[in-house]
C-alpha cells in the first residue's frame, strides 16, 4: 500500500505541492488528473523515490520510496518511450534484467511480450514499430523487473487516437494478468475514467486534491465509454477541473 | 552510374592534364604528364607500395593513440565535467602549437624512426577527434540517463550500455576526420627526418627532379587516405543501423 501523508514539496520559494493525503491499495490503478505544470510528475516522482527532499511522510509498505527503488521495485514508464536505438525490441526489454545481471533476460522478456502477443516483434528495431508499440514495449521494460509498482507519467500522450484505444487495452489486459498498482498520470479525462479504479484531481499551483473518486464499472470495455455512468464521471470531473 | 560518372570525370581530368602539358610543352621536371606519373608509379611499384604501408602504419598507430586517449579523456569528463574546461584549455593550447615547428623535438626525443613519426601523426589529429568524442557524449539523452539512474547502472554499465553506443556516430565522425589528418601527420614527420615512408620518397624524389616519382607518391597517399575514409565510411553503415536518427 501506498501512504502519502501530508505531503508538501517546494522548489526554492515556490509551493508545488500543498498537504496530499492519499492512500492507494495494492493492485489498485490510479490516475491523477490536474492541469499542465501542477506537480503531477513531482507527485509520481516522489512515489518512485527519485525525489526525496519533501515534507511529509510518504510510506510503500511502511518502506521510504528510495529503498524500495534500490531493489528496484518500482517501474517507470514515460512520455517519450526512452527506447535504445541500438537495441531491438527484446534487448530493449531485457535492460534493466540486464543491468540486474539476470541471466535468464531474454526469456523472461519474451513472457512479457507473449502478455501482450507481441513475440513476432521480439527481434524489430525500434524504428521499425510504430510509436504506440515502442510505447508498449516501454512499459512492457518497466515491468521486467516484476515491481510491485508501475509508474506512468502521461504514457500515451503522443500517440494517435486509434493506437491509444488499442493501447489502453493492452494496458486493461496487463493489469488483469500481472495485477501490480498502477498510478498513471493523464491529461485525457476519459483515459482516466476508462482505466482507473480511483482518479485523484488535483488543482493547479500549489496542487492540492480536490476530489478523489472511486470509479467501479464492472468491466472494462469499449462498451462502457458509452454508458450514461462514464459520461456522468467524465462531466463530474471536467466540472471540477474548471474549478 | 555512380562509378560510370568518376570514372569519366577522372578519364576527362587526365586528358586534360595530357593535353595542357602537349600544348604548354612544359618540362617534366616542372610538371610530368599522367603517362610519365604512371610509368613512374609502375617502374617503382614495390618501393612505392612498402613505403607506403610504412606510412600508413605510422598513420594507423598514431589515429590509434590519438582515438583512444581522446575517447578515455571524454568519458572522464563525462562523469567529472568539472574538469572539461581544465582538459579543454590544454587541448586547444596543443593544438595551437605548430606540428612543423613541435617535430625535430619529437625527433630528439623519440627517435628518427617510426615512434616520433607516430607522435606526430596523433598529436595533429587529437584535437579533432577530442572535440567531435566530447560534442557526442555531451549529446546524450538526458532521458536515457535518468532511465540508467533510476535501474541503478553501475559505471562499467553506463559505459558500455550507454555511452560508447550512443557517441558511435560521433566517434565515427572523429575516425572520419582524424584518419586524413594522421596520414598527413605522418608525412610531415618523414618531411624532417626519415629513410623510409612515402614522405621519404616524395623529399628524395624532389631533390633529384623526379617530379614523375614525386607526383606517383602523392596520388599513393591520396589513394591510400581515400581508401582508408572510404573503410570507415563502410563499418559506420554496418555498425550504425540506427543513426536514421529521424526514424526513431
Amino acid at each position: 500500500m501506498i501512504k502519502i501523508e501530508s505531503l508538501s514539496k517546494s522548489y526554492e520559494d515556490f509551493l508545488v505541492l500543498d498537504n496530499i493525503n492519499l492512500e492507494i491499495n495494492d493492485g489498485e490503478f490510479v490516475s491523477i488528473l490536474g492541469s499542465f505544470g501542477c506537480g503531477k510528475t513531482t507527485l509520481m516522482k516522489i512515489i518512485g523515490g527519485i525525489i526525496n527532499d519533501y515534507t511529509g511522510v510518504v510510506e510503500i509498505d511502511g518502506i521510504s520510496p528510495v529503498k524500495i527503488l534500490k531493489k528496484r521495485k518500482i517501474g517507470f514508464c514515460f512520455q517519450k518511450a526512452n527506447l535504445l536505438p541500438w537495441r531491438n525490441v527484446i534487448k530493449n526489454i531485457s535492460l534493466p534484467l540486464e543491468l540486474n545481471g539476470d541471466k535468464k533476460s531474454l526469456d523472461k522478456s519474451i513472457e512479457l511480450l507473449n502478455l501482450v502477443e507481441l513475440s513476432s516483434i521480439a527481434t524489430k528495431n525500434v524504428w521499425e514499430i510504430s510509436g504506440g508499440t515502442q510505447q508498449l514495449v516501454s512499459i512492457l521494460r518497466s515491468l521486467s523487473l516484476n515491481p510491485d509498482i508501475l509508474l506512468l507519467d502521461e504514457p500515451f500522450s503522443s500517440i494517435d487516437e486509434i493506437s491509444r484505444d488499442k493501447l489502453h487495452n493492452k494496458l486493461i489486459e496487463i493489469h488483469k494478468k500481472t495485477k501490480k498498482t498502477i498510478v498513471m498520470i493523464t491529461h485525457s479525462i476519459n483515459e482516466a475514467v476508462f482505466l482507473s479504479d480511483k482518479v485523484v484531481i488535483l488543482t493547479k499551483n500549489p496542487a492540492k486534491i480536490i476530489e478523489i473518486l472511486k470509479i467501479n464499472f464492472f468491466k472494462r470495455d469499449e462498451s462502457i465509454k458509452k454508458t450514461k455512468n462514464f459520461v456522468a464521471f467524465v462531466n463530474q470531473i471536467r466540472f471540477l477541473l474548471k474549478g | 552510374m555512380k562509378y560510370i560518372k568518376i570514372i569519366l570525370g577522372t578519364f576527362i581530368f587526365l586528358l586534360a592534364w595530357q593535353v595542357f602539358i602537349l600544348i604548354l610543352k612544359i618540362p617534366n621536371y616542372l610538371f610530368p604528364s599522367p603517362v610519365e606519373v604512371f610509368n613512374s608509379l609502375i617502374l617503382n611499384y614495390k618501393t612505392i607500395s612498402l613505403n607506403g604501408l610504412i606510412t600508413l602504419a605510422e598513420a594507423f598507430f598514431g589515429f590509434l593513440l590519438a582515438n583512444s586517449i581522446s575517447i578515455i579523456i571524454a568519458l572522464f569528463i563525462s562523469f567529472k565535467n568539472r574538469y572539461e574546461n581544465l582538459v579543454m584549455s590544454m587541448a586547444v593550447t596543443l593544438k595551437t602549437i605548430p606540428i612543423i615547428a613541435i617535430t625535430p623535438l619529437l625527433v630528439l626525443w623519440f627517435g628518427s624512426g617510426f615512434y616520433s613519426k607516430i607522435i606526430t601523426a596523433a598529436l595533429i589529429c587529437f584535437f579533432p577527434a577530442l572535440v567531435n568524442i566530447l560534442r557526442g557524449t555531451k549529446s546524450i539523452d538526458k532521458n536515457l540517463i535518468e532511465l540508467f539512474n533510476i535501474y541503478s547502472a553501475n559505471t562499467s554499465q553506463k559505459i558500455k550500455l550507454l555511452i560508447i553506443p550512443s557517441i558511435m556516430p560521433y566517434l565515427f565522425s572523429a575516425f572520419k576526420v582524424s584518419s586524413s589528418l594522421a596520414i598527413i601527420g605522418a608525412l610531415v614527420g618523414e618531411f624532417i627526418t626519415a629513410n623510409k615512408g612515402i614522405g621519404f620518397l616524395i623529399i628524395s624524389n624532389y631533390y633529384s627532379l623526379n617530379i614523375a616519382a614525386v607526383f606517383a607518391n602523392i596520388i599513393t597517399i591520396s589513394v591510400i587516405g581515400v581508401g582508408v575514409y572510404n573503410l570507415i565510411n563502410f563499418f559506420e553503415k554496418k555498425i550504425i543501423k540506427w543513426n536514421t536518427i529521424e526514424n526513431y
